[in-house]
């Protein structure tokens, strides 16, 4: 029998593999990472609507039809989201007896306060049609979920009141335009969220339309991300919380830069010893609202002053007084993803004179809670001196207060539309609300240095947080 | 009445404003922070005859005050900073230096003589040394205390006499009254305040006013203020029991901005863009040497750096990470610290757990502070290199383990701040020439890193320190090390006792300058361009006639001797370190045949003519190289062979390069010829068949052995190739190119053993071992036939058979082979390697310098044999059955009968 290989071969391979081994193991390596780009999901190959979609569209549930045609899930699959309900699931908290839920659809906040009864204006950033004030929402009615808000071309498409198309809308054009979401489709909510750029978050703001590196690594970045890169969408279920809107919130359900960043440690030991005890937001988003300002004060006690005069960023008649900020250090607290307390329609007023609408939760106790950057809004809003709860004043439509500045008739109408008992003296209290900043993460080069947080000029609040001193030198945790 | 009350009430309002803004305006209250001591009790403030201040309106004396509860004695006799050379002040007919401190060591920087008693020429008495470097002087020690340990109050006031005499403008001396002026204590406010009123304190010393200066170190913190009559104290500052209230005062350890007070530019705000002023001398430590502590990022601060946006990392890496100057600089009594006194344990005795209790320590601190060892620091130096290294806190082996190839060898030769403090960005002094004066008085500078000197508006480039050898102190060793060089040019004249002086500032203006402007026959002889000024490229003695009217000019002044006399001195460079991420780490920056380790310096632009400065004797920094002089330009030019150092792919033998490289292309040479005529009567003789029969020649294991040699050994050789030569071959990683010819060394050697065991027990080796008789002569007959008989196609002189496979030519090759030039290989490779693990190699037959360059030639051997061996493979039956009997094993051999 011929030998398919000589024998000589068999030696020579031998040989190589006894120099090639030893070398290879020798050989200096570099760490295998992964490749935190590979985690951004693949969008499918977008679908030219234009010849598909035809016909004539009188009002926004007229194009939700034509997509439930092909995409028949679509509308049930975002009826469980709360871009639609607007409300979160069940919670049992432990300062009440029944579970609560907590959303826009029923609580408020100490921006604009509620979108109850406030449908109007409210809900043009409702993913649906037609939710109004003094009429209950039909959730069922698949035909009202606005997949234009989300798909359409931001160019041809806008809400308005009852979050119905607004007016001069060109249905098929929109109609037609659609397409992934993209950061103009979130933006146009979550950028102007309160009632105008950058008013709410401090780290979501038009600029991000069209970001530099500078203002985002992610989105102004070589990979020009899109929201949904992150909040990793499946069946309309959009991956991330909000924290203000939930008291706890599972982990699995919430976006972390460890889904795309894993085993990514730092070059610098040094480094590494801060990730049990510091959230990685907390060296990589410095400072807030880098180049648009955001609102960190609104006094409603000075609204409805006759004569003075109105100024987006100082006053408003129809509003009051406002503190607006710009690249400003966050207000860091420990944090471990939930709420320890969410203010419930009701709740009494905090004892010390500051109502929490949220408080974070954790402690340098809890193992898992990490230092984290938030964005501290303070208020002063109505409150009634009778009951002792936050009020929520009917602001917009024909008698709310931006149109006849009485404050008893807002809270009288709130009690017909909401049910929220008006004892008839209000006065006004200080509020906070935590918000947690993760986007507008800088590149690496921006990111905080030991002397930001330690040593003479830090921004750390040790004591505050819980620690000794300076952990630098009385040790962490 | 209403409206009177009213008006009184804004009346006091306006007044209580009026006064609050005022004292806001006048005097800025130091906001207490939490480095202020807490415990620091309130405490009396005493004159010197221990009176308190608010009795007797005097001023302060801190050795009294704080003697109360310190023992200042204790703290000024242990203080270096105090005694600034003092208590080593001696005359020496040697050296124009009295001292090695500040008080007596001649500083051409600052360019002011010391006068030492029985000079002839008065320059700087005691008095004007203070008052010149008086903002430098934190007082007792000179400041107090004559040099031969009176107080300077009981001397006897002689204008003859430099401790009591000033030194007019007409050049006449005045006699200094030390009972008037008063004498400077040791001042513990300067680094024990948080906010010290410098400026009133040095104002006071400018004017002479040395028992004040204390007492001004308070003005502006609501403590005291200055009146026509004397001193005001403010009762609102002391508590009832005429305490002044610890919280006013502040009492703090030092932090970096009392030390960067007088050693140069500290930043401890990061919000605050850095700013600082191109080589000026306010800030030694920067002017010097570029030294700026600071943790903000290089990038963020407010100098006009080149390629700036690069540079994303902090001036120094310990000011990042919240380091003090205390922390490495120390008390070394403080118990926190706990310096073990060197050599004072016994050896079995890892820790002395018997430190001083802090009260002992609070009582009598130890101002001694550790320190390293400096170039240019030469004050005490018994304390040098008390204080920690980088490798007291630093384990080099866990830091660079996996990426640095001979991390022992490296760190045998290299000091950390070598690769860690790559460049300094700040400018520094590269030249002070004295030998011409400006017209404001000062010297002709050069200034290197920066294009101009405005570092905002003007391109600051920074420089690249020289690595210079350091010599430790402590444990003798040596290593390279990062180091600005100031090359510093002055006259120098021998005075009536044949002292050697460097002329007085005085003597230089006056040859120099005339009322406002230059002397006419300086101007004609310097003013190349006849505009009437002297630019800076004027301004030097580039010219013998220029030189010969300077020195007229002096000599007629009555100066003997004058000749001009240029130092070099080095300052060491030990902060502004970067971490691993920002360190030097490509092999190829020293591993080429442009080293960093031997990038020269510029010392001079322009050098007076003629003038080559010596390095400055006494320090711990040894010049290796030379001086060399480029079209008037000086330069420091490092040779690594000076310090026994070979750096491969710098260093390089070139004889034995040009050697070899004749010897493997005279081989290839010799082979191609002798194969052109073989193929020629080949060609002739064609047809003439041989007889053949096929033999098992080589066993597996044998052929085994070879090819893996073989190629172990071509790897060697190319891998050598790469590390003799990376500027050829840049394209291969060198750190990768070493380590696989490590590696492949290893494989040969382990190979070459375990072959000798096989032939040992097999009785192979024979085949190696010539039998002596008529060896010669076979030996000819096989020459014979290379040079004739292959020609003719004669059969081979000698049998191959598997029992006797080598020709006599061949075993004596392979004896020299694999019996002397292999082993002979393998034991100066090993010993190269071995060097990091044994340092006393280094010193076994010259160390590397030797044995690289044999490493060197034994290689081009073994290349030239490769391609001689290669050719005579083809000599057997056919031109490739050699080769194929020793990858089959079966060879055709001739038949010989």
């Amino acid at each position: 029998m011929k030998k398919r290989f000589p024998f000589w071969t068999v030696g020579l391979l031998g040989i190589l593999l006894l120099i090639l081994v030893p070398v290879l193991y020798f050989l200096p390596r570099p760490q295998s990472k992964t490749n935190p780009a590979d985690f951004i999901p693949e969008k499918p190959v977008h679908v030219d609507h234009k010849d598909i979609i035809n016909g004539e569209f009188k009002t926004g549930p007229d194009v939700t039809r034509a997509c439930l045609e092909c995409h028949e899930d679509a509308a049930a699959q975002v009826m469980k989201t709360t871009h639609w309900t607007w409300e979160s699931k069940e919670f049992d908290v432990p300062w009440r007896d029944e579970p609560v839920t907590i959303g826009k659809a029923n609580q408020i906040n100490n921006f604009c306060i509620s979108a109850q009864g406030n449908q109007k204006k409210c809900m043009s950033c409702h993913a649906g049609y037609g939710w109004e004030e003094n009429k209950a929402y039909d959730y069922t009615k698949a035909e009202n979920v606005d997949c234009l808000a989300c798909h359409a071309d931001m160019g041809t498409y806008g809400k308005g009141n009852y979050g119905n198309p607004a007016e001069g809308v060109d249905l098929l054009a929109s109609a037609q335009s659609v397409r992934a979401p993209n950061r103009e489709n979130c933006g146009k909510c979550h950028f102007d969220g309160g009632g105008g750029n950058g008013v709410k978050h401090g780290d979501l703001d038009e600029g991000l339309y069209f970001p530099q590196e500078n203002l985002d690594i992610h989105m102004g970045g070589e990979k020009n991300m899109q929201c949904i890169d992150c909040h990793w969408t499946k069946d309309h279920q959009v991956l991330g919380r909000m924290l203000a809107d939930n008291y706890t919130i599972d982990p699995k359900e919430q976006v972390s830069c460890e889904q795309c960043h894993i085993d990514q440690q730092h070059k610098d030991e040094r480094v590494n010893t801060h990730l049990s005890a510091v959230a990685c937001q907390t060296c990589h988003v410095p400072a807030l609202a880098l180049e648009d300002p955001t609102k960190v004060y609104w006094d409603w006690s000075q609204a409805g002053q006759e004569g003075r005069e109105d100024d987006h960023f100082t006053y408003l008649k129809i509003k009051g007084e406002f503190v607006y900020e710009k690249n400003f250090a966050p207000t860091y607290l420990w944090f471990n993803g939930n709420n320890e307390y969410r203010y419930i329609l009701g709740d009494p007023l905090g004892e010390d004179g500051i109502t929490y609408i949220n408080k974070p939760a954790g402690s340098m106790e809890d193992k898992t809670a990490k230092i984290f950057p938030f964005k501290l809004h303070v208020a002063k809003q109505p409150y009634d001196v009778g009951n002792n709860y936050l009020l929520a004043p009917i602001t917009a439509g024909e008698d709310g207060y931006w149109t006849i500045f009485n404050w008893d008739t807002a809270f009288e109408l709130a009690q017909t539309r909401m049910g929220l008992a008006y004892s008839g003296q209000y006065d006004f209290t200080t509020t906070y609300m935590y918000w947690p900043t993760t986007h507008m993460v800088q590149p690496a080069d921006n990111a905080l240095q030991c002397d930001s947080c330690h040593g003479e000029n830090g921004r750390m609040d040790w004591e505050a947080l819980g620690y000794p001193g300076d952990p630098i030198k009385w040790g962490g945790r | 009445m209403k409206r009177y009350s009213f008006f009184l009430l804004l009346g006091l309002f306006i007044l209580t404003l009026a006064i609050g803004f005022g004292s806001v305006l006048a005097s800025p209250v130091p906001a207490p922070d939490q480095q202020i001591s807490v415990l620091h009790p309130n405490f009396i403030l005493l004159d010197a005859d221990g009176v308190n201040v608010l009795d007797s309106g005097k001023s302060v004396s801190t050795m009294r005050t704080c003697g109360q509860c310190h023992n200042t004695e204790f703290i000024a006799s242990h203080a270096f900073h105090s005694d600034l050379g003092l208590s080593d002040y001696e005359i020496s007919t040697e050296s124009w230096n009295s001292s090695r401190g500040l008080f007596g060591e001649w500083e051409p920087l600052t360019y002011r003589f010391l006068t030492q008693n029985g000079d002839e020429r008065l320059d700087l008495s005691t008095a004007e040394w203070l008052m010149l470097y008086g903002d430098r002087v934190v007082g007792g020690g000179p400041a107090t205390t004559s040099r031969d340990g009176k107080a300077l109050t009981d001397l006897p006031m002689s204008r003859n006499n430099p401790e009591t005499a000033l030194l007019n403008e007409d050049g006449s001396a005045s006699i200094w009254d030390w009972n008037k002026s008063g004498t400077m204590e040791m001042n513990c406010f300067l680094c024990h305040l948080e906010t010290p009123n410098t400026r009133a304190r040095y104002e006071a010393i400018r004017a002479g006013q040395f028992g004040s200066a204390n007492t001004a170190t308070l003005l502006g913190l609501n403590i005291v203020s200055k009146s026509s009559e004397g001193w005001v104290w403010n009762t609102s500052a002391f508590n009832e029991n005429d305490e002044l209230k610890s919280e006013i005062i502040g009492i703090q350890d030092p932090t970096n901005a009392n030390c960067a007070t007088c050693h140069g530019e500290v930043h401890s705000d990061s919000e605050q863009a850095l700013t600082v002023n191109a080589c000026d001398l306010n800030y030694p430590q920067t002017a010097t040497t570029g030294q700026v502590i600071a943790a903000q990022k290089i990038n963020e601060s407010g100098i006009n750096l080149s390629d700036k946006q690069t540079l994303n990392r902090s001036w120094d890496v310990h000011a990042e990470r919240q380091l003090q100057c205390t922390d490495c600089h120390f008390s070394p009594n403080n118990p926190a610290h706990a310096l073990e006194i060197q050599g004072s344990s016994p050896s079995h005795l890892l820790y002395d757990p018997r430190k001083l209790n802090i009260n002992e320590y609070l009582e009598r601190p130890d101002h001694n502070f550790a320190r390293g060892a400096s170039a240019q620091f030469n004050v005490a130096p018994e304390f040098k290199s008390t204080m920690r290294r980088c490798e007291s806190c630093h384990d080099t082996n866990k830091s660079h383990a996996g990426w640095l190839p001979y991390n022992d060898r490296h760190m045998q030769v290299i000091a950390c701040e070598t690769c860690h403090i790559p460049k300094m960005f700040a400018p520094a002094y590269s030249t002070m020439d004295w030998t011409v004066l400006q017209l404001d008085g000062s010297a002709r500078t050069e200034c290197r890193g920066i294009e101009g000197d405005n570092t905002t508006t003007d391109l600051v480039t920074g420089f690249q320190p020289v690595l210079m050898q350091r010599t430790d102190i402590v444990d003798g060793k040596t290593l390279l090390a990062p180091y600005n060089l100031i090359t510093s040019f002055f006259w120098v004249y021998e005075d009536g006792f044949g002292n050697l002086r460097p002329i007085r500032h005085a003597d230089l203006e006056a040859v120099y300058l005339d009322n406002d402007g230059y002397a006419a026959d300086i101007l004609s002889a310097f003013d190349t361009d006849s505009n009437g000024k002297l630019t800076e490229n004027e301004l030097v003695l580039d010219t013998a006639a220029k030189q010969d009217l300077i020195a007229g000019k002096f000599k007629a002044l009555g100066l003997k001797n004058v000749r001009i006399y240029g130092q070099v001195q080095p300052y060491s460079i030990n902060h502004n370190v970067v971490d691993n991420k920002y360190a030097t780490r490509d092999c190829e920056v020293c591993h080429n045949s442009e080293s960093r380790v031997t990038t020269p310096l510029l010392l001079s632009d322009s050098a007076p003519l003629g003038i080559t400065p010596e390095f400055v004797a006494g320090v711990n920094v040894t010049a290796t190289g030379g001086i060399i002089n480029k079209d008037g330009s000086l330069y420091y030019n490092p040779v690594n062979e000076n310090d026994k150092t070979y750096i491969f792919g710098h260093n390089r033998n070139a004889w034995i390069d040009w050697f070899g490289a004749l010897l493997f292309l005279g081989t290839i040479v010799g082979v191609a010829g002798h194969g052109t005529v073989r193929y020629i009567t080949a060609r002739r003789q064609r047809g003439r068949a041989v007889e053949t029969k096929s033999v098992y020649m080589y066993e597996a294991y044998e052929r085994f052995w070879h090819w893996l040699q073989t190629i172990a050994i071509v790897v060697l050789l190319l891998t050598g190739l790469v590390i003799h030569r990376p500027d050829l071959f840049s394209a291969f990683s060198f750190r990768n190119i070493v380590v696989i010819h490590n590696v492949l060394a290893a494989l040969l050697a382990i190979n070459a053993l375990i072959s000798i065991l096989w032939h040992v027990i097999s009785g192979e080796i024979q085949q190696y071992i010539p039998h002596p008789y008529g060896f010669i002569d076979q030996m000819i007959a096989q020459a014979k036939y290379y040079i004739q008989g292959i020609f003719n196609h004669q059969p081979h002189p000698f049998h191959k058979s598997k029992e006797r496979k080598f020709n006599p030519l061949q075993m004596v090759t392979y004896i020299g082979l694999l019996g002397v030039l292999l082993p002979l290989q393998g034991i100066t490779g090993m010993m190269m390697w071995l060097v990091q693990k044994v340092p006393s190699i280094q010193t076994w037959f010259g160390g590397l310098p030797f044995l690289a360059p044999m490493h060197t030639l034994m290689a081009w051997l073994f290349a030239s044999f490769i391609v001689g061996h290669v050719y005579l493979t083809t000599t057997g039956a056919t031109p490739l059955e050699a080769i194929r009997g020793m990858v089959t094993g079966y060879e055709e051999v001739e038949v010989h009968e």
